[in-house]
C-alpha cells in the first residue's frame, strides 16, 4: 500500500464513521424509535386513518407521545390510541362538522365517562360560539366525582340557556371549591347550578358595537 | 482530636463548594436589604444606614451563597460581617432527606481585627408529607480570635408544621467547647475565673484548668462550657405581607450564659409592594454568639429590600421539591402571537412544564421576579393538556385550571386557549 493511501486512511474512516452517524441521530431524535416495530406500525396505522376520516390525527400522535414520554408499556400505547381513535370518531360522528379543536374536547369529556348521547346538545350553536370551555367543565366535573348523568345534565342545561364561557368557569370555581372543602361533589354541584345566573333568551348576544 | 476535626471541616467545606453538575437548572439569584439599623451591642454605630447583599447559586441539589453587612456613616462604611455558605440536600427516599450545611464567616469589629468561624453540619431530615416534619443534625464550628479555644460541638434536633399560611418551628441545640476565662474580659468570665481560684463554688474548679506557662497565667483559665438553645419560630404568609417572628431560652448555668443571652425574642414584617421591592420593619433582641465573638444585642430596623433575581426563602427548616408550593397559574397573551405562562411559586428552584404542545417534552419555566416564573409558548386556540412540576418532583395539574384523568389515568391540566381573531 502506498505511504499516501496510509496517510489518508485515517482521514476517510472518519468521514465514514460520520456519515454513518447521521442517520443514527436522525433516528434518535424520533421518539416513535423507541416503540417496538409492531407497536410504532399499529400506532402510523391509526394516524394515517384517523386524517383520513378527517378526525384530528394530533390528538392520537400527542397521546403516543405522552405514553412514549412516561415510558409505558408499548402495547398499552397501542390500547390507548385505538380509545382515543374510537372516541374522536364517536364524539365526530355526534357532533357533525365543528372544529378539530371541538372534537377533541369532546373526546376528552367521553374519556372522562359521559355518553355520546349527551353530547346531542351541543349539535347546534350559534355562530362563532365554541363550547371548549363547557367540555373542558364537564370532564373536570365528573373527574372531581360528580355523577356523569348531573354533570350532563347540569352542563347541558346551561349550554342550552345560553350561558357563556365566564359563567361555566364561574360555576366551575364555585363547584371545586365547595367539594375541596367537603362537600359531596354532586351536592356542590346541585346547589350551585341553583345560583348560577343563565342568559335568557331575550338577553342573547351582546349589544352592538361601535 | 482538633488537628482532625479541623481537616474534616476544611475537606467538607471545600466539597461543598464545588458546583454540581446539573449546571443546566442552576440559576442566580440576589437581593439587597438597605435600611435604618438601630443597635445597642457596642461593636457597630448605634444607628447608621445598613446595607446587607446577598447572592445564591442555586442548583437543584446545591445551594451556594454569600451574604455581608456593611454600616454606612457620615465618615466611612464599616464592613460588619461576611458569609459564604453551602447547602447540599440529598433526594428524597421515603420520606427520609439528607443535607450537608458547610459555612465560613468574619464578624467585623472595628475595635479588633474580626474573628472567623468555620462549621460544618449534617441532619437527617424526615418528612410528612410536606405537612410536617423532624430533623437530627450534628457538626462541629471552629472558631479562631474569640474567648473560645476548641472546636465546638454542635448538635441539633428540631421539628416544623404547616398550618395554612403559617409555618411553626421549633429547635434544640446544643454547644459544646472549651473557652478561655479571663478577668480581662466579660463581667461573667471574670467571676468564673474568680470564682475557681477561690473555689467556693463547688465542681467549678474541676471544670477549670488553669493557664500556667505564658504570660496571661496569672490573669486566664480554661473552662469546659456547654449549653443549649430552645427556640419556637413562626413565619405567616398573608399575601403581600409576611410575617416572622422568634422567640427563645438560653439554658445553662452561669458561668456559660450571660443574663442578657438567657431570653430573647425578635419580630420583622415585610411588605412586598411588588415581585422586587419589600419594606420591612422590625426589632427585638438577639442572644450573644460566643462561636463568632458577639455579644447580645437588642436591635430595631427598618428599610427596603430590593430584589432584582429574588432569593427563594423555604418555610421550613429543609428545601422540598415534591412540595405543593404552586399558588397560581395564568395565561396571558405575550408578544408575538405568543401566550405567555405565568406561575406565582415559593420556595422553589426549577419549575418546568409540559403538555401537548411540547410533544410532552418538559419545558423550563424561567423566574422573572420573587416568586414569579414565566414562559411563552406558541400554543394554538384549543384544549391543551399541561402539567407542572417544582424542584423535579410529581408532575401535577396546575391550580386554578379544570382537570381530568387522561388515557393513562394521570391528573392533567386543562388550558383553554381563545382563538383572539374570532
Amino acid at each position: 500500500m502506498k505511504r499516501s493511501s496510509l496517510r489518508s486512511l485515517p482521514l476517510r474512516a472518519g468521514a465514514l464513521l460520520c456519515l454513518a452517524a447521521v442517520p443514527a441521530v436522525a433516528q434518535e431524535t424520533d421518539p416513535f424509535n423507541k416503540l417496538d416495530p409492531n407497536n410504532r406500525f399499529s400506532i402510523e396505522l391509526m394516524i394515517d386513518s384517523a386524517r383520513n376520516a378527517g378526525l384530528p390525527s394530533d390528538a392520537l400522535r400527542s397521546l403516543a407521545l405522552e405514553g412514549i414520554a412516561l415510558k409505558i408499556d408499548g402495547k398499552r400505547i397501542v390500547d390507548r390510541v385505538r380509545r382515543e381513535f374510537t372516541l374522536l370518531r364517536t364524539a365526530r360522528t355526534t357532533l357533525g362538522p365543528v372544529s378539530d379543536e371541538e372534537v377533541k374536547a369532546a373526546a376528552a369529556v367521553l374519556n372522562a365517562g359521559a355518553k355520546p348521547a349527551q353530547l346531542a346538545a351541543f349539535k347546534t350553536r350559534e355562530q362563532g360560539r365554541s363550547d371548549l370551555q363547557a367540555f373542558t367543565i364537564w370532564a373536570d366535573l365528573i373527574t372531581r366525582g360528580v355523577p356523569s348523568e348531573e354533570a350532563s345534565s347540569a352542563i347541558s342545561k346551561l349550554w342550552e340557556d345560553g350561558a357563556d364561557d365566564a359563567i361555566f368557569y364561574g360555576l366551575w370555581k364555585s363547584v371545586q371549591t365547595d367539594i375541596s372543602q367537603g362537600l359531596n361533589p354532586g351536592a356542590a354541584l346541585q346547589n350551585r347550578i341553583r345560583e348560577t345566573p343563565v342568559r335568557t333568551p331575550q338577553s342573547k348576544g351582546a349589544p352592538p358595537e361601535g | 482530636m482538633n488537628e482532625q476535626k479541623v481537616a474534616i471541616l476544611a475537606v467538607l467545606t471545600a466539597a461543598l463548594l464545588v458546583p454540581a453538575h446539573r449546571e443546566l437548572a442552576a440559576q442566580i439569584a440576589s437581593k439587597l436589604d438597605a435600611g435604618q439599623f438601630t443597635v445597642n451591642d457596642g461593636t457597630v454605630p448605634s444607628s447608621a444606614l445598613r446595607l446587607a447583599p446577598t447572592f445564591e447559586y442555586q442548583t437543584p441539589y446545591a445551594t451556594l451563597t454569600a451574604h455581608g453587612s456593611a454600616f454606612v456613616t457620615e465618615q466611612s462604611l464599616q464592613i460588619a460581617d461576611g458569609v459564604l455558605s453551602g447547602t447540599f440536600t440529598s433526594p428524597t427516599v421515603y420520606g427520609v432527606r439528607a443535607e450537608m450545611i458547610g459555612n465560613a464567616s468574619r464578624a467585623v469589629d472595628e475595635r479588633s481585627l474580626g474573628t472567623d468561624q468555620v462549621d460544618v453540619q449534617t441532619r437527617v431530615h424526615v418528612l410528612f408529607h410536606q405537612r410536617g416534619g423532624l430533623w437530627l443534625g450534628g457538626g462541629v464550628a471552629r472558631p479562631w480570635r474569640v474567648a473560645v479555644i476548641s472546636s465546638a460541638d454542635v448538635a441539633d434536633a428540631g421539628a416544623w408544621t404547616k398550618v395554612g399560611g403559617a409555618t411553626f418551628t421549633a429547635t434544640f441545640t446544643n454547644f459544646s467547647f472549651t473557652k478561655v476565662a479571663s478577668v480581662h474580659d466579660t463581667a461573667s468570665s471574670a467571676l468564673s475565673c474568680a470564682v475557681a481560684t477561690s473555689g467556693t463554688v463547688p465542681g467549678a474548679a474541676s471544670a477549670m484548668r488553669f493557664v500556667a506557662d505564658d504570660a496571661a497565667a496569672s490573669s486566664a483559665c480554661e473552662r469546659q462550657s456547654r449549653f443549649s438553645d430552645l427556640e419556637g419560630s413562626v413565619h405567616w404568609e398573608l399575601g403581600a405581607l409576611e410575617l416572622n417572628a422568634q422567640s427563645g431560652y438560653r439554658f445553662g448555668d452561669s458561668y456559660d450564659v450571660t443574663p442578657d443571652s438567657r431570653r430573647w425574642s425578635s419580630a420583622t414584617a415585610t411588605v412586598w409592594l411588588s415581585d422586587r421591592v419589600a419594606v420591612i420593619g422590625g426589632g427585638g433582641r438577639q442572644p450573644a454568639l460566643p462561636l463568632r465573638g458577639l455579644p447580645a444585642r437588642t436591635f430595631f430596623m427598618g428599610g427596603l429590600e430590593l430584589a432584582y433575581w429574588p432569593i427563594s426563602h423555604n418555610t421550613i427548616p429543609v428545601s422540598l421539591p415534591h412540595a405543593t408550593l404552586l399558588k397560581s397559574f395564568d395565561l396571558r397573551p405575550a408578544e408575538q402571537g405568543l401566550e405567555k405562562i405565568v406561575i406565582h411559586v415559593g420556595g422553589v428552584e426549577t419549575v418546568e412544564v409540559m403538555g401537548d404542545f411540547s410533544d410532552w417534552t418538559p419545558l423550563t419555566v424561567t423566574r422573572h421576579g420573587r416568586d414569579l416564573w414565566e414562559l411563552a409558548l406558541p400554543l394554538s386556540p384549543g384544549v391543551h393538556q399541561i402539567n407542572v412540576r417544582v424542584d423535579d418532583g410529581p408532575w401535577m395539574a396546575p391550580p386554578g385550571l379544570p382537570t381530568m384523568h387522561d388515557s393513562y389515568d394521570r391528573d392533567v391540566g386543562l388550558l383553554v386557549v381563545k382563538d383572539n381573531k374570532s
